[in-house]
């Protein structure tokens, strides 16, 4: 039996982890291009940016996956994002990216503006394009400035993967509660827990590594 | 030939004039400070000459060259701003090193970002030159170092190293020393009286007037955004003819 739930729960873990590292890949750069469009200096940009972060931030994720997944087939009348298990996984996805990218964008936007403007000035008087001063100059140190506040955002975001069971993606909790109905147990959801706990514990790891590495220069 | 000519340089902040009215021309292998109190404009005026502010009117020339010309918008383009830079350097109070580069990577970076758009450039002999200079700064155990592990003379040193490399027409110094425990502003001040000797055309903004008093060809005292007396060291500081220069120099004296 515990062979059988183990099998089970690493098919659904499968799919968190699928779903984890997708959002991750799409969502940290739309983040970027986000924080750039809330430091916009064209207010109609500036405002409406900042004005998506707001609405994103300030509702729960659940209820965004269910707006998302339902919404268009309520306004337009037709299933944009396809049949079955892959259209609810693709649901699920869009929602936790367009979540996550204002987060990060956030975190961005924190970081780009601790860098002091004496950095940008020093790399204008050396004849650097903006470009350059960006790249070369600022990116790394924003790099070292968020590794943290974006390490402790991703280790959030292997949990929250979870509610993506909303909208029936089987992700490794829905599978865990599947025992509850056709075997009459509940330890197999309790047992998930050590899935997360060892995925986010490599993830810890690997953050400790990254900071060590950028420690060379404060 | 004068190097550098400002005429009728003005600049606002909001509502505040800053500077009002400033024309000032300096030779070849000068050396010009300039001395005033703090909010007098010293250091708007080397921003305005390092275009990181845009004066509202006036003209720069360097060389006979017009860099700024407030009648030319045309002169005013991002990317001519970029090349028109290149005639000055800038040494910062604060250093400004780029935290992520050694001592030497800090010196390189922009000759080697230059070399790669211009290829009349030779880009081997950028590291040779950097290694020179930090050399020249006293510093060539010290080229591997980060920043941070650096005193903070000797980023100073660093920084000034780093201003050479891309030979400016003219160096400017913000306060060079202000930032620097007093211990520390020994080691920065020789190099810059070093710099002068050799002749590098220099303007500096700084408050060590001793210092100002030895290594200037020529004073310029700035109050209320305007030049208030000019002239060499002698008249300026040892003869000040201005009330506003007397004072000024009292106060300092005082001070100490």
């Amino acid at each position: 039996m515990f062979l059988t739930v183990t099998l089970t729960l690493l098919e659904g873990f499968l799919q968190t982890i699928k779903l984890f590292v997708l959002t991750l890949l799409f969502s940290l750069p739309l983040g970027l291009i986000i924080s750039f469009g809330s430091m916009s200096k064209v207010q109609a940009i500036k405002v409406p940016v900042r004005f998506v972060i707001w609405v994103i931030r300030g509702t729960p994720l659940m209820l965004q996956l269910l707006v998302i997944y339902y919404g268009p087939g309520i306004i337009f009348n037709a299933n944009v994002w396809g049949s079955g298990d892959g259209g609810r996984f693709v649901a699920a996805l869009v929602a936790f990216v367009i979540n996550y990218s204002c987060y990060f964008s956030e975190i961005y936007r924190g970081g780009i503006q601790s860098i002091p403007v004496g950095q940008y000035e020093a790399g204008q008087v050396l004849g650097m394009t903006k470009h350059q001063i960006f790249f070369k100059v600022v990116l790394l140190q924003v790099i070292k400035r968020i590794v943290p506040p974006i390490s402790n955002e991703i280790i959030t975001l292997v949990k929250d993967t979870s509610l993506a069971r909303v909208i029936a993606v089987y992700e490794i909790i829905w599978e865990g509660q599947s025992f509850i109905k056709s075997a009459g147990i509940i330890w197999p959801l309790f047992y998930t827990g050590v899935f997360y706990l060892l995925f986010s514990g490599l993830l810890t790891l690997l953050f400790g590594r990254i900071e060590r590495k950028l420690s060379y220069f404060r | 030939m004068a190097i550098l000519e400002v005429r009728n340089l003005k600049k606002s902040f909001e509502d505040t004039e800053v500077i009002h009215d400033i024309s000032f021309t300096m030779d070849e292998g000068e050396t010009v400070t300039i001395i005033g109190s703090s909010g007098s404009g010293k250091t708007t005026l080397l921003r305005c000459l390092n275009f990181l502010e845009t004066p509202d009117s006036g003209v720069i020339k360097v060389k006979d060259d017009i860099l700024f010309d407030s009648d030319v918008p045309e002169s005013m383009s991002e990317e001519a701003i970029r090349r028109k830079r290149l005639h000055f350097g800038l040494v910062f109070q604060s250093f400004n090193l780029f935290p992520q580069y050694t001592a030497l990577e800090n010196i390189t970076l922009a000759p080697s970002l230059l070399a790669k758009e211009d290829t009349s450039i030779d880009a081997s002999s950028i590291e040779e030159n950097a290694k020179e200079l930090l050399e020249k700064m006293g510093l060539s155990d010290r080229m591997g170092n980060y920043p941070h592990e650096l005193s903070g003379g000797q980023q100073q040193r660093v920084a000034i190293a780093r201003a050479l490399a891309l030979h400016p027409d003219i160096l400017c110094f913000d306060e060079p020393t202000s930032a620097l425990d007093p211990e520390l502003t020994g080691e920065v001040l020789r190099v810059i009286k070093e710099l002068a000797k050799q002749h590098t055309t220099m303007i500096i903004v700084t408050h060590e007037m001793s210092f100002a008093h030895d290594v200037s060809d020529k004073i310029i005292f700035m109050d209320k955004g305007v030049i208030a007396e000019e002239g060499t060291p002698e008249e300026v500081i040892d003869n000040p003819g201005n009330e506003r220069t007397i004072q000024f120099l009292a106060n300092y004296k005082n001070g100490k």
